[in-house]
């Protein structure tokens, strides 16, 4: 697929651009969750340039695109330090109906953004790690690269965030 | 970090974790299901959770998880579009690109400029042939060609058909040809040809005083079927105007056009 679209299939790329899209706003929603689709956006500018030059398999390729997520999204960070104000009028507002407003959405994307929401309230690293191996599809070190950690903290953090889940779950009483 | 599950003291609001602790959560499971893999068949109610969670971080595509679609193609195709191609060439050929369609403007341009100079002082000297004159007359707001107002006006075939003075339309194209004629007439042309160009923008506007200020204010006509006025602008500091008898302009309003033969 990765392959096809670098020859310049269309079909192939719009695939690869369905699956890591949805993967990457999946992420960001819990990470960034009041720029997901910006930084998303802004991703695939720079993924779609960098494609042509890409060396290495898909699973290589989508480790570029989530790292690329991952410092546009501590970029983005910085920036809002630095003019908190704007953050807060310009993005809030047009990120918040998006993310509270479940009433329209399909009802096998419901259970995707209740899954969203159930991440986000783990702890910040345990949730990256959890999404990064779930929905970015990549090993343990491949994530323990990304994140700049160990393997083994990122398997312990990624454990503990599914107990966590488990036990938040069953305290909120929720069948899914 | 409570690290095993809920604490005994939760235990009985919860009838599906009786008799079992949630710590019967093993590592190995949950490693498997970080991999992509299902529970166990006879995984705890709380693994079975965790792993429908799962599931639904890893559903398909669905919602506004494909909006940009159409944008991050339009990128691809300017990107990656003809990979075949060596890099060095995809690189270049935006530019040549560009170049080719600035050469082209250049050129329509160009030959716009110089296509309506010549027929417009052509018609305004009343020098065309019948048919093109009436063309000239109908676009650009030359003279009829059935007026016999012009100098030259015995070179055309209908000259004296009608002796009425023929003024063009004031307004929109016939004013941006007026004022063309007398641009081009007072650098290029005869004696004549000024004379002609200049007493018929006189009478469009209003007088010899009005004429600077009124082919200020005048709307450049852009109109398709204008011959050499197409699509590039027919003049090269105006923005091409959708219709070719624009708007009105905004001039003192001078004298009405005698007009014998209609519009």
């Amino acid at each position: 697929m990765l392959a096809a679209a670098q020859d310049g299939d269309e079909a192939a790329f719009t695939r690869l651009w369905l699956d890591g899209n949805a993967a990457l706003l999946r992420y960001l929603r819990v990470i960034a969750p009041e720029a997901a689709e910006d930084i998303a956006a802004d991703t695939w500018v720079h993924v779609v340039r960098g494609l042509p030059r890409f060396r290495g398999d898909e699973t290589a390729w989508r480790a570029w695109l989530f790292t690329t997520a991952r410092r546009r999204t501590v970029d983005q960070a910085r920036r809002r330090a630095r003019r908190p104000e704007a953050a807060i009028g310009e993005v809030n507002e047009s990120e918040l109906p998006a993310s509270d407003d479940t009433a329209d959405v399909a009802l096998e994307h419901l259970s995707t953004r209740a899954a969203i929401a159930l991440l986000a309230d783990l702890p910040p690293l345990q949730a990256e790690v959890i999404l990064l191996r779930v929905v970015a599809g990549l090993g343990t070190d491949a994530v323990a690269k990304l994140v700049g950690r160990s393997p083994g903290a990122v398997r312990v953090a990624a454990h503990r965030g599914l107990r966590r889940l488990a036990d938040d779950l069953a305290k909120a009483g929720v069948t899914l | 970090m409570t690290g095993g599950g809920v604490s005994d003291n939760d235990m009985p609001n919860f009838s599906w974790l009786a008799g079992r602790d949630a710590s019967g959560i093993q590592d190995a499971d949950l490693s498997a299901m970080l991999a992509g893999g299902t529970p166990p068949a006879d995984a705890s109610a709380p693994l079975q959770h965790v792993a429908d969670v799962l599931a639904a971080l890893r559903a398909a595509p669905a919602g506004d998880e494909a909006a940009g679609q159409g944008t991050a193609l339009a990128l691809f195709r300017e990107q990656v579009g003809v990979s075949s191609q060596p890099i060095r060439s995809r690189r270049r050929r935006p530019t040549l690109l560009s170049s080719l369609l600035s050469a082209k403007a250049a050129a329509a341009v160009a030959v716009a400029v110089v296509g309506l100079g010549g027929v417009a002082t052509a018609a305004f000297a009343n020098a065309l042939p019948s048919a093109a004159q009436q063309f000239a007359h109908d676009t650009i707001g030359a003279p009829s060609p059935h007026a016999s107002n012009g100098a030259h006006a015995q070179s055309n075939a209908n000259a004296g058909h009608s002796g009425t003075p023929v003024g063009p339309n004031a307004s929109g194209s016939a004013a941006f040809g007026l004022c063309t004629a007398y641009t081009h007439a007072k650098h290029h042309g005869s004696a004549a040809q000024k004379a002609v160009a200049f007493r018929n923008l006189e009478n469009a506007a209003g007088g010899a005083a009005n004429v600077a200020a009124f082919c200020a204010a005048v709307a450049h006509p852009g109109s398709p079927a204008t011959p050499g006025t197409g699509a590039a602008s027919s003049h090269p500091s105006g923005p091409p105007s959708p219709h070719p008898s624009g708007p009105p302009s905004p001039h003192p309003s001078g004298p009405p056009s005698p007009h014998p033969t209609g519009p």
